[in-house]
Formats: structure tokens, sequence, C-alpha cells
């Protein structure tokens, strides 16, 4: 089944152009540990989920790239026809000469409805291209302006339009101390908007990922490009094929419908977050070997302590002797606090990959009183190496490990709103207090149920 | 039990005659046990009981045995046997009593069988069931999925309190499932498409046209075709002994005679009585009192309400009658496009059950089989049917919640939104 992508304004569109770019690496390597015809299979069920096929040859990404000014889709365009094997459909793009000054109003309310049908019209054709479609991947960001006021539109005209469809967003939490003024306004706006009308909120946070390229992968100077590419990594780890079952060597068609089934079926529980390990650079690959037990039992102190990374992991952190409860009610403020699962779904790739022992994972004391090991952890493998990882594992977590960045943005946006500044570049095109009121309180609602695990 | 009109045997013949028609059967039956098992019944022997229990399960399963199915414990299989023979109405008391830990009461099971035997024919339904089946078949009907008892679910305990997130968890679960499912069952169906289309011309059936999944397979992987020709084989020999069954099965009777008269007398007609948990006298006492004062208010709350009609209807002359007409011009609508359905459904004598796709250009009227376009029309217009009870069904919780609103004013009701 195939998933068509929606890459939206600047952002969007540079990590979506890494994330065609690592999945069509990863497809093409030539070792992958593997026999051949594994890797072709492989192959194949990549190709068929992120790709179209022209006549010669030449795969073109499942994607619709929208921004307010040409330049990034511009360039998106050409690095992809760079490669010369794979590359964007000519006419899969939407752009005006305008930009939008990151106002999110602006975006939702005037961007939005008059281009409705041009971009509609666009993921219609890439949808009838597709045999079956699994759902929709959005990327977006969601402080900026263009992706995250539009952002939150398109989604709500794929709800009304695809109701049948899933719908993934991949959003991008902004730094802590970003450059735009109104961006928590934008942020609890999008998130408000998309909690309403998206199906699963994949988070990928900058401070976390700024961090590994600094520390894991030794990069000095560290652009965007670093950044996406982290990131590209971390959705290919999460996405690329796996094996439908225990013990079945046939790749699983419908991998985020699998997902979403495991992660999200709680309307008020959708915000998801990866993991992912070991992530370090392409030099050090070589001299490093790991075991699965090591690897695994990493990864799990870093869901418990809230790491979002290898280093630098607290140990001391541990869950909460079965029956006890967590050690006091969850306050915000806490530093070390121990990071409650709703559910977990943990995905491994790579040499002996039967032999990892994931028992710790099904510790009922990580996950919350009302939802058992059984239901709330699930594992997809597949013997097929990830790029250049002979052995690499990643987490996909539905947890309270959001909960606090949240909480602060919701705070500041609030400072904000309590003393009324920038309101009127929102009421001017629509979006009056009311709105806010009412983000606000979906989003306190959200922090709270998480809180209440 | 009904009996069969007595012939005197000949004990030669009987003793050859009898071990190969058990034989024959366990041949027929889909996981059958050994002859030798059969015997040891009669005689109620313990080992006998659980090999005759898991067949009783399988063969009253309303679906072919899955790996879930299959592997459910003795016990759990016994009880739902028990229940499954009791809801097509066996007589014997004494199966029911047996304990379900499934090692005793050969000889009982034994009868149960054979009762299932005298009714219709059961080796032939089930190769029905399990045929192999070389074309891609998609069912028409799921009536007798729907009107046999279904596999027992794992069940859960529910101590106390439940936390409401958990229901609500496995509510969106159990959404989502069923959106991919249908999400699957369109892939499936646009691959078929895709299939039937490519492989045109290749069938030597010419009113077939186009080759299944399984014929494809078999051409593009010779070897796997194999398998296939294993599971003809021994479907062959299972067909071959049920027609064995059908010839020697009268000596069979005979002897299920004998073990019939084997079992000690049942009393007369039992009669099954629902199992009341146990109250205590002072449960059992508030729950008569409260049944009696329900029993007033409903008394009170009819005759207020039939008066209240009867004041409205000998009111208004002309009114009531017109409306009174509607009334039986809307029903008479109903009930003539009840019958048509009925009619229709009937004449065209439908088939149940799954049936073979077959994609054709070629329109050969009266041929055999359905048009899809007609099995659709008739879907979308049962969905249309159920549509119109789901959303009177919504407005019906609608009103209800919009009265409990308004009856208790201290509290604040946040209504969903109705869309």
């Amino acid at each position: 089944m195939s998933i068509v992508t929606v890459q939206l304004g600047q952002c969007g569109n540079q990590i979506g152009f890494e994330v065609f770019d690592a999945l069509f690496n990863d497809s093409h390597c030539p070792r992958g540990l593997c026999s051949k015809r594994e890797n072709e299979a492989y192959q194949a069920s990549c190709k068929e989920r992120f790709f179209s096929e022209e006549e010669n040859g030449v795969l073109v990404a499942r994607a619709v790239l929208v921004d307010m000014e040409p330049k990034v889709i511009n360039q998106t365009l050409s690095k992809a026809a760079h490669s010369g094997l794979w590359k964007y459909g000519q006419h899969s793009c939407f752009c005006q000469k305008q930009g939008s000054g990151n106002n999110w109003a602006y975006g939702y309310s005037v961007h939005g409805p008059r281009h409705e049908e041009s971009i509609m019209n666009l993921i219609r054709k890439e949808v009838e291209k597709c045999d079956s479609l699994s759902g929709f991947f959005i990327i977006m960001s969601m402080a900026g302006g263009t992706g995250s006021g539009l952002g939150a539109f398109v989604t709500q005209n794929l709800q009304d339009q695809y109701s049948s469809a899933l719908k993934m967003n991949q959003i991008i939490w902004p730094y802590g101390n970003g450059e735009v003024i109104v961006q928590n306004y934008n942020s609890i706006l999008t998130l408000s908007h998309l909690y309403r009308s998206s199906d699963a909120l994949l988070v990928h946070e900058n401070d976390a990922v700024h961090k590994i390229c600094a520390k894991l992968m030794n990069i000095k100077q560290i652009s965007f490009c670093d950044i996406n590419q982290v990131l590209a990594h971390q959705l290919g780890s999460v996405f690329q094929p796996t094996y439908s079952g225990e013990g079945s060597f046939h790749y699983r068609r419908n991998p985020l419908g699998d997902l979403m089934e495991n992660l999200v079926p709680h309307p008020e529980f959708k915000m998801l977050g990866v993991r992912n390990i070991p992530q370090m650079s392409e030099n050090s690959l070589a001299y490093s070997t790991f075991t699965w037990a090591g690897l695994l039992k990493h990864l799990r102190q870093m869901l418990i302590s809230n790491a979002k990374m290898e280093e630098g992991i607290d140990w001391q952190v541990r869950p909460p002797l079965s029956g006890l409860p967590p050690l006091g009610n969850m306050s915000v403020n806490k530093e070390t606090r121990f990071n409650t699962s709703i559910a977990n779904l943990v995905i491994l790739r790579g040499k002996d990959v039967h032999s990892a022992d994931v028992g710790a994972f099904k510790d009922p004391a990580l996950y919350t009183s009302w939802l058992e090991p059984v239901h709330a952890f699930s594992v997809w493998k597949t013997q097929r190496a990830f790029r250049k990882y002979e052995k690499s594992a990643a987490l996909v977590s539905n947890s309270q490990s959001l909960v606090k960045p949240l909480d602060m943005i919701v705070g500041k946006a609030w400072n904000m709103f309590a003393s009324r500044a920038y309101l009127h570049q929102y009421t001017k095109f629509g979006i009056e207090e009311e709105d806010f009121l009412d983000s606000f309180m979906l989003l306190e609602q959200v922090i709270a149920s998480y809180c209440n695990l | 039990m009904g009996r069969r009109r007595r012939r005197r045997p000949d004990p030669a013949d009987a003793a050859r005659a009898l071990p190969e028609a058990i034989a024959a059967l366990s041949r027929a039956l889909p996981a059958a046990p050994s002859p030798e098992t059969f015997r040891r019944a009669k005689f109620d022997r313990p080992e006998a009981a659980p090999a005759l229990w898991r067949l009783l399960f399988r063969v009253l399963s309303p679906l072919p045995a899955d790996g879930a199915s299959a592997s459910l414990a003795l016990e759990a299989q016994a009880r739902w046997v028990k229940s499954a023979l009791r809801s097509q109405g066996y007589p014997r008391q004494a199966l029911v009593q047996l304990p379900d830990e499934g090692f005793q009461g050969g000889r009982e099971l034994l009868l149960a069988l054979a009762w299932l035997l005298a009714r219709g024919p059961l080796p032939e339904r089930l190769l029905t069931q399990s045929r192999v089946r070389l074309g891609d078949e998609m069912p028409l009907c799921e009536c007798e999925a729907l009107a046999s008892p279904g596999l027992p679910a794992p069940s859960v305990e529910a101590e106390g309190c439940v936390d409401i997130r958990h229901l609500q968890w496995l509510m969106g679960k159990l959404r989502l499932r069923w959106r991919n499912l249908m999400a699957g069952q369109q892939e499936q169906c646009a691959l078929l498409g895709q299939i039937h289309a490519y492989t045109r011309g290749c069938h030597s059936d010419r009113s077939l046209g186009h080759l299944s999944v399984t014929e494809t397979e078999l051409l593009r992987d010779p070897k796997g075709g194999r398998q296939l020709l294993l599971q003809l084989e021994t479907e062959n020999a299972r067909l071959e002994a049920a027609l064995e069954w059908r010839r020697r099965e009268l000596v069979f009777w005979q002897w299920m005679d004998t073990v019939l008269d084997a079992c000690p007398p049942e009393a007369s007609l039992p009669t099954f009585l629902p199992r009341i948990p146990k109250l205590g006298a002072g449960a059992a006492g508030l729950l008569v009192r409260e049944l009696q004062a329900l029993q007033e208010e409903l008394r009170e709350a009819v005759e207020a309400r039939r008066a209240a009609w009867q004041a409205a209807v000998g009111g208004h002359g002309p009114e009531w009658r017109a409306a009174r007409r509607a009334l039986q011009t809307a029903v008479a609508q109903d009930l003539a496009a009840l019958q048509r359905a009925w009619e229709q459904d009937e004449g065209r004598s439908r088939p149940h059950g799954p049936c073979r796709l077959v994609r054709t250009e070629a329109r050969v009227p009266g041929g055999p089989g359905l048009w899809a376009a007609g099995v659709t029309e008739a879907l979308r217009a049962r969905e249309a049917c159920l549509e119109a009870v789901l959303s009177q069904l919504q407005s019906q919780c609608r009103q209800e919640l919009a009265r409990l609103a308004g009856a208790r004013p201290g509290l604040i009701w946040i209504l969903p939104p109705a869309h």
C-alpha cells in the first residue's frame, strides 16, 4: 500500500527531500546483509510504498510539494533530479510568489481557502497513481507561517475528502529559543487544529536532533541539512519494510495502519516520539560493533529517563516498583522523572534479529495502569540491515515525554495572550480570541490526560 | 434417537464390516481419531474422550480450524461443544453433566457424534467447507456464519471497576483495525483485477477466460504446485472414504444401537433450566420489591399514556382521519417493498457462500452466476436500510441524552458534538 507525502513550507520540503533520499539510498544499498532475493523483496516493498515508476525506470516520489515562495521548492526539485535515480514529479508542486510572513492566520485563513482547489487537485492526482492508498504523511513545521497555518488547513481538508485514509503529521518542534516571536502562538494553534483532524502527530524536536548532531555525529557547524538528515534517518528506520509477523518472511503491507492501530487508537493520546539507536557518523560505524542486548538496554533506559540519545543517559531513573504508584503524582516541574508510556513499538533491523530479546519492554511497570503490555507493546523485525548499520533499533512511543515541552509552549503562549500581545496579526485574518481559548483548552486537556497516566 | 430397522446380522460379516465402516468414517472426517478409539469409547475408556471432544469441536465449528481455535485448551473446547450441541437441540442430559476437563464420557461423546451424523450429511458438509479452491472466491452472503454460534472468545474477567480509558483504547483499536481491513480488502480487489486483466485469454476454459491467483502461481512456480497436488490428493482420499462410508454405514448404526443399550437409562425429557446466579435472601427480596414497584410505575404510565392518546384521538375528526390514512399508506408501502424484496430474492434463488470471481467483457445473459453490479446494488439497498435504522437509533439516543440532561438540574452536561 502506498503513502502520499505532502511537503509543506520550507521546513517540510527540505526534510521531505532528505526522507525520500534516505529511503531510496537504503533500499538500493548493495549489501544489506541478506540474500539477493530478500533484498529485492525489500526494494520492491519500499518502492511500492513511496515511489511510482516512469517508463524509463526512473522512480518518482509519491509527493506533493507546497510552498508560498518558489526558492526552496526549486532547490528541492533540482537536488532530487541531480541524482538521476529518483526525482519528484514535474507537476507535483504548488508555489506562489509571495511569502506569508510567519503568520499562521494568513496561512490558514487566506492561503488555504484561496489555493485549496489547486492543492487538493495535486494530491488527488498523486492518490490516483496509487493502486491502494494507506494514508498520508504531512511534513510541516509547527511554528512557522506557511507550513503551520496552511498545514493545519490542508490536514483538515484531507480529513474531509479522504476520511477513510490515515493521516500522520510529521511535526517539527521549534527550538526553545527560536527566532520567531509568535512561534508559541503558531504552535498552539497548529497543535490544537491538528489534534482534531489528524490521526497521529509524530513530533521531531529540533533541540534534541541538534544535540544528536553535536554529540553523536560530531558535526562542528550544524546546518539544517545535517538536522534533516538525522530526521530522515529516524523516519526511514521506522517506515522501511518489516516482516508482517513473528516467523513470517513477507513484508507487511500497511505499516502506517499497523503503527496507528498499536499506538494511537485513543483519541486523547496522539502524540508520538521517535528514538533511534545507534546513531553516529558513518566514519565511526566501521569501528563499532553492537549486541542486541546492549542496544535494547540503552533504548529502554532512554525511554524511561526521557533521553533522546544514547549519550548522557540518566541510569538512576528506575521504573516504580509494581503495585506502588510512581513517586508523587506527575508534576511537570520535576527534573528527572520516570517517563510512563501508554504504548511502544520497537523496530529491529539487521543481523541475528530473531535472537534479540525484547522482554524488558514488556515490563508492566513501564506502562500506565490501564493498559497491559500485551496490548501496549509490539515489535517489528527484519533481517535486512538499514543503511550501513549492522544492527539498528528504533522506538516509536506514545508516552509522557512530550508533556514538558508542550507545557512550556502553552505557558509561554498564555503569558503572551494574557497581555494581548501581537493578537491583531491573527484577528486581522479571522482567528479570533475564542479560537485561541479553544486551543488552550484542548491542549490543557491533552497535558492533563498525559499527566494522569 | 431414531432406531434403524433391525436385520439379523451374520457374525462373520459383522466382524469384518464394522471396523471397515468405522475406518471409512474416520478417513472421511477431518481430524478424526483412529477406529480403535471408537471401540474404546463404547466401553467408556477415559483415553478415548479427549480425541472425541476435539473431533466434535472440529465438526461443530462454523469455520475451518485455524491456529487460534485449534490451540484452545481441551476444557474450553469441551465447554464450547456442550453449548453448541445444546443450541442445536441435543437431548441427552448426560453429556452436559460430563466434567469439562475432558477425560470422561467417551460413550456419551460417541452418541453425540452419531446424533450429528444422523441429522444430516456431515462428512459431505465438512468436505464442502474445506474443499480446495482453485479460483479467487468472494463470499456472497454470510448467513451461515451468522446463524451458527461463534467460536469461544478469550474471556476477560472484569474485577470490579474497569478504567474507561482502556475501553476507549479498545474501541479505537477496533475502529482502526476495521479501517485497515477495509483498506486491505480494497487493495486485494485492485490487485486481483490486475491479475485477471493481465492473464486474459490464458485459461483453457473459455467461459472463465482468465487465470486465478492459484492458477497463475502454478504457472509461475511449478514446484509450489506440488503443494496443491498434495492437497488435491488428500481431498480425493477423503471423498473416496466418504463414498465408502455411505456404502457401509448401516452396520455402524446397528453397532450404535448396542452402544445406546450399554448406557444407563435416562430420565424422561430433561428440561434445561437457565442457571440463576445465587442471590442472598435479602437481595432476592429487594429485587422482588423493585420489580413490583416497576410494574406499578409501568401500569400507571401506560394508563396515563392511553388516556392522553384517547383524548387526542377523540378530539379531532378530519385531521385525525387524514393522519390515519397517511399512516396506513406508509405502512402499506413498507409492506409492499418488503414483499417485493422477498419475491426478488426468491425468484433469483441466490447462491450462498463463496463464489468464484470471473472478469469478463462478454454479456452472456442467463448464464450461471451473478453479475457483480446486481450484487452491489442489493448490498447498497441493504446499506441504505441499515443507515436509516442507525440514524433512527442515534436520534433516539440523542433524545434520551437531552432528557437526562434536563432531568438533573444540579449537574452540567457536556453533550458530544452532533455530527
